[in-house]
């Protein structure tokens, strides 16, 4: 018996989109890889391929060195809804 | 010469026209070096995601140019010793690819400016219609 797949195929987003360079000042376009926390989603969650994924998390470094988008969202300065912060 | 982008941030608690120097000294700097101004993106006054030197909010400026390798060192240490401008980055541009997205971007940034431009004109060519 042939074995099923137990989760739906994933696709890369970027992939389809036929994106050479990902822009780190675009932040709507690097929400879709950044968990609620501002963490960067692994591969296995968002179905990036490898190639994306490196480019996705050099921008996602970029922006935060710029302070586009936060290092971490800590306890301490608790916001309501933190991708509201950053428009 | 390579293609280069570079974005600084300055300080929130100079007035417009300070900030307006401060940009334009910035510009004067890479025209002295000899680098070729290709576009330049006004992002505004944003709200920083973290605090900076105690800022809370930042003008951002992105300049995209053409220069060559040594123009670098120059302008970061003019970034560097200006106690007004709290962040800056230097993206290279390299691969073909990447200079093709270069391309897009220095248009888009100024197409921009122009539509603001344009809006302008529009609004002036308005008033005077309402005065005549």
């Amino acid at each position: 018996m042939q074995e099923r797949r137990k989760f739906k195929k994933r696709f890369c987003k970027y992939c389809e989109a036929k994106i050479d360079l990902i822009d780190y000042k675009d932040i709507a376009q690097l929400k879709f890889s950044l968990s609620e926390r501002f963490k960067i989603m692994p591969r296995r969650l968002t179905g990036n391929c490898k190639h994306h994924q490196e480019m996705v998390t050099i921008a996602i470094k970029r922006a935060r060195q710029t302070a586009l988008i936060p290092y971490i969202v800590d306890r301490k300065n608790v916001v309501e809804s933190p991708l509201d912060m950053i428009k | 010469m390579n293609c280069y982008e570079t974005l600084f941030v300055v300080k929130p608690t100079l007035t417009e026209e300070e900030i307006a120097s401060q940009i334009t000294k910035v510009k004067d700097v890479l025209t002295k070096e000899g680098a070729e101004l290709v576009a330049t993106q006004d992002m505004g006054m944003r709200k920083l995601a973290y605090p900076v030197e105690k800022n809370n909010r930042g003008y951002y400026t992105v300049l995209y140019f053409k220069a060559a390798g040594a123009v670098i060192q120059e302008l970061e240490r003019n970034l560097r010793n200006n106690e007004d401008i709290i962040k800056f980055l230097t993206v290279k541009y390299t691969k073909q690819r990447e200079v093709a997205q270069f391309d897009k971007l220095a248009a888009a940034a100024n197409r921009g400016v122009s539509q603001s431009a344009k809006v302008e004109e529009a609004a002036k060519v308005q008033e005077e219609a309402k005065e005549a």
